[in-house]
């Protein structure tokens, strides 16, 4: 069992890589093990790149039922709203950050976003945040990071049941399950929420978030079938059901529809690993995800609105792990992924449209002093629809004392063009009947509408429209890490990200009607660059309070050229047209300059626990109101603000537990704004370990 | 040194007298002031429909940079209006809109930074429907709108260089397109976004000397 034990959990690689921190220091555990940054088992005291783990026991601690819930309270992390709830990470959009789960990737975005509200956490073990470009190992879409959620997978869970209930009606019924024999390890989880959703807009029957229903089930086995060689097999569903009550603006006027929408996220994946001896393993990987989303909605005239996406992802993969000698590890593998999508926003729901990649990948790892690593990757992407990317990447970590660590990283990211991009084909009648198609068939369908005598005019962006060509990232990454004791972890980071080919929605013409028509176009460049700074401190054996800040700056670089060519113009307090003036700028829209939080943990010998959080984000440009296409301080800005959570309980010898919580305290609201936060909540859970140890 | 002070102010009275030569050769200088117009309607929504569309009367707002005033629409047949709005569409007394001399062109920069309208400058004229001196679209002529909070904002640093329907020469600057001369917030409600929508707030100097200086 033990033997079959470390075979999961620490590579042969990892035992060899134990110059590093021995010490049970503070929150940083040298000794945790880290899967994400390496994709291979490694111990987070020899972790080249900035990472953030959230364990269980936070989460659970937390009151946290969704990723949404624990991942806004984690440093340099934003939640966006509209099309669901998206994460941005150091200043860049939800689109650009991958989401895993067990280092397979979720699909079905929405406009670039994926809806993390569909993740549940009942079974979560941690979850590994990794800032920086990482496409040298996870290819598309880790531009900004990577986020891998991580369940069990090695030991026992007796089984718990845990009931919550709270404000608007919220309902989370879990049961999890982890057995851990010999030659199996089975785990099992079931989960159901639902809420009646919450409207924060006074007189609306449109709810904020709409009522939900949501299971999720996930199953997981490994069966060893020799002492070398063991099959995996995991499967995991969420279904939900949201009753929508929506309304449509139109022109001023407000169109009301209900209905149902359906979603559906199926993950299969199955995995042969093989340890061939002390130094050498392998992995073959099949994975298969269906993501299915259906709006079924019959507006107040009568007129039913149905809408579509279906994406299927499937991949397979080889990753070989071999340790050459005690300073040189090496990993490599390559894999293909078929891709496709169909949706009611495309020329036909019926056809789908498809996509292949196939990429393969290396990073060596050198351990040249005790006190240094260096590791360098690379990963090429050769894309069917699209131009090919190369993904190098190189990282350091200088061990200046038992006390002083010293990352440096700096890699390539990119991001392909994703479907909607190239084959959207729509056009909303509801809102003045403006189109927008892809690049893939823009100019085509265009011309068809031209040879009808529907188009108006055309503009220069229209001849300029061609097959797009990836989004690329540079990313640099310096931080120092300071221990001065077992009770404190002091942090500072540095990061600058530099984007290019930003691919933008543009206007390319107009209908005779003067209906505006868009395509999609490589034109943007744009940086993101801060500071985060993290503070950890015991202050007794029962009391830690740990506190972070994030300084952001971002900016989009054409803008900035033209402000200073004195061709950007403002508004002064007449309404009369003035040059703008540089420090004026406030870069992209949606992003703070500063935000902080403090969190205030407490422990007491007798499994009592309680908490107190307090977050922080100053004022963000949300709205261009002053006749320039940038946005400077003259614009509209959601307000800053800031929202208290608690949270309490006790856990006790017999295997039972209670929680009560209160998130949000001071019932902030800004419905326009930050329509994901509801009022003052308060919910309560017990829970219970049926065949519980003591 | 001092040779050089005394030639630098014989050289700047030089030049003064000669820009005050040249003024004076003009034989009327009257001092162009600008003035400042609020909330003139254009096509605004009366009412809305069963299906709830709004209903507009789908007519033009005259206006004369000479009289400073709106121009009743049983005049729209005559010379005696220089512009006209109808929502974002501002015509000119000019081709395929009038049988005035009008015409204009969109001049990017400051309003008073414009005292004189460039020699090289190219008068447009109508041109319906599918071109107009003043431009339409989004991002094209004097506004952009934003389809996701139906805001329609005048863009800055844009004047508009008018030709009259008699042949002299104004300039404008809009500063709004919602009633009050307001910005409305992208959260304000569907029906401020409805009814307080299409009425202009502009500056303009008129020059009735018949010179393109302001």
């Amino acid at each position: 069992m033990k033997k079959w034990l470390i075979f999961i959990l620490i590579s042969p690689v990892g035992l060899l890589a134990q110059a590093g921190l021995k010490r049970d220091s503070l929150l940083m555990q040298g000794d945790t093990v880290v899967v994400t940054a390496n994709r291979s088992e490694r111990k987070l005291g020899n972790i080249t790149v900035p990472i953030t783990i959230v364990n269980a026991k936070l989460i659970q601690q937390s009151g946290s039922l969704r990723l949404t819930d624990i991942l806004k309270e984690q440093p340099g992390l934003n939640m966006t709203s509209g099309f669901g709830a998206g994460v941005q990470l150091q200043g860049l959009n939800p689109d650009y950050t991958i989401i895993l789960i067990n280092g397979e990737p979720l699909v079905g975005r929405t406009a670039g976003v994926l809806d993390l509200n569909r993740i549940a956490l009942g079974n979560i073990k941690k979850i590994e945040i990794v800032k920086g470009p990482s496409s040298s190992l996870y290819g598309s879409e880790a531009m900004a990071g990577v986020i891998n959620i991580i369940t069990e997978s090695d030991a026992n869970i007796p089984l718990q049941a845990s009931l919550r209930y709270g404000t608007y009606e919220t309902f989370d019924a879990s049961l999890n399950n982890a057995i851990a024999t010999k030659s199996v390890f089975y785990q099992g989880f079931y989960n159901y929420y639902s809420t009646n959703g919450y409207s924060i807009r006074p007189n609306s029957n449109s709810r904020v978030t709409t009522p939900i229903g949501r299971y999720t089930l996930n199953q997981q086995l490994k069966y060893k079938l020799t002492e070398n060689t063991n099959i995996a097999i995991g499967l995991r569903l969420t279904d939900e059901k949201v009753t929508n009550d929506i309304s449509v603006s139109n022109g001023g006027n407000t169109i009301n529809s209900t209905g149902k929408e359906h979603n559906t996220d199926q993950n299969i994946n199955v995995y042969l690993n093989h340890r061939f001896n002390n130094s050498l393993k392998t992995s073959f990987r099949t994975y298969y995800t269906n993501y299915n989303a259906k709006q079924d909605l019959n507006t107040i005239s009568g007129v039913p609105y149905y809408d579509l996406l279906n994406h299927l992802f499937k991949r397979v993969e080889n990753q070989t792990d071999w340790n050459v000698n005690k300073q040189v590890n090496l990993i490599f593998g390559a894999g293909s992924v078929w891709e496709g999508v169909k949706s009611t926003r495309y020329d036909s729901e019926k056809v789908r449209k498809n996509n292949i990649t196939q990429y393969a990948f290396t990073q060596v790892e050198w351990n040249p002093l005790q006190k240094l690593i260096l590791i360098g990757g690379i990963r090429y992407d050769k894309n069917e629809s699209f131009a090919s990317a190369f993904s190098p990447k190189l990282s350091t970590l200088i061990k200046i004392s038992q006390q002083q660590k010293i990352k440096f990283s700096i890699g390539q990211g990119f991001k392909a063009p994703d479907f909607r991009q190239m084959y959207l084909d729509f056009t909303n009648a509801a809102a003045g009947g403006y189109s927008v198609f892809g690049t893939a068939q823009a100019q085509q369908v265009i011309g068809q509408l031209s040879s009808l005598g529907q188009i108006g005019t055309l503009y220069d962006s229209y001849y300029q429209l061609k097959t797009l060509k990836p989004e690329y990232s540079t990313g640099m990454h310096l931080s120092w890490e300071y221990e001065p004791s077992l009770n404190s972890f002091l942090s500072v980071q540095l990061f600058r990200n530099d984007i290019s080919n930003l691919i933008q929605v543009q206007q390319v013409g107009a209908y005779v009607s003067g209906a505006q028509i868009f395509s999609y176009l490589n034109v943007g460049r744009a940086f993101t660059q801060g500071i985060e700074l993290e503070i950890k401190q015991k202050l007794s054996s029962s009391f830690t309070v740990s506190s972070a800040y994030q300084y952001l700056e971002t900016g989009d670089k054409d803008q900035i050229a033209q402000i200073k060519a004195g061709k950007v113009y403002t508004r002064d307090a007449n309404g009369y047209s003035k040059l703008l003036a540089l420090s004026d700028y406030v870069g992209l829209p949606n992003n703070n300059k500063h935000k902080a939080q403090l969190k205030i943990n407490y422990y007491a010998k007798h499994g009592f626990f309680a908490n107190f959080r307090m977050l922080y984000r100053s004022a963000w440009a949300v709205n261009n109101t002053n006749g320039n296409e940038v946005y400077d301080k003259g614009d509209e800005f959601a307000k800053g603000y800031i929202s208290l959570h608690t949270s309490l309980g006790k856990d006790y010898q017999n295997g039972f537990s209670w929680q009560a919580g209160c998130d949000n305290i001071s019932n902030y609201i800004d419905p326009a704004n930050l329509p994901n936060l509801p009022g003052r909540t308060f919910y309560a859970t017990i829970k219970y370990q049926i065949f519980h140890k003591q | 040194m001092k040779k050089t002070i005394q030639s630098i102010v014989i050289l700047v009275i030089i030049s003064t007298g000669f820009v005050a030569c040249t003024k004076s050769d003009s034989t009327t200088v009257m001092p162009v002031t600008a003035v400042t117009v609020k909330d003139i309607p254009a096509d605004t929504v009366v009412g809305l429909s069963a299906q709830g569309i709004p209903i507009t009367n789908g007519k033009y707002t005259f206006y004369s940079f000479e009289k400073n005033a709106i121009v009743p629409n049983t005049d729209s047949a005559s010379t005696k209006w220089d512009i006209a709005f109808m929502a974002t569409k501002i015509i000119t007394n000019s081709g395929t809109s009038g049988t005035g001399l009008g015409g204009a062109f969109i001049y990017t920069g400051l309003f008073d930074a414009l005292t004189t309208i460039p020699t090289d400058s190219v008068f447009k004229t109508d041109n319906a429907p599918t071109s107009y001196a003043i431009t339409t679209g989004s991002g094209k002529g004097w506004y952009n709108y934003d389809g996701l909070t139906n805001i329609i904002t005048p863009l800055a640093g844009r004047v508009l260089v008018i030709r009259t329907a008699s042949g002299k020469y104004a300039k404008m600057e809009i500063t709004s397109y919602y009633k009050g001369g307001v910005t409305l917030s992208a959260t304000a409600s569907d029906a401020d976004k409805l009814n307080k929508q299409r009425y202009y707030t502009f500056r303009f100097a008129y020059q009735p000397n018949g010179t393109k200086t302001f």
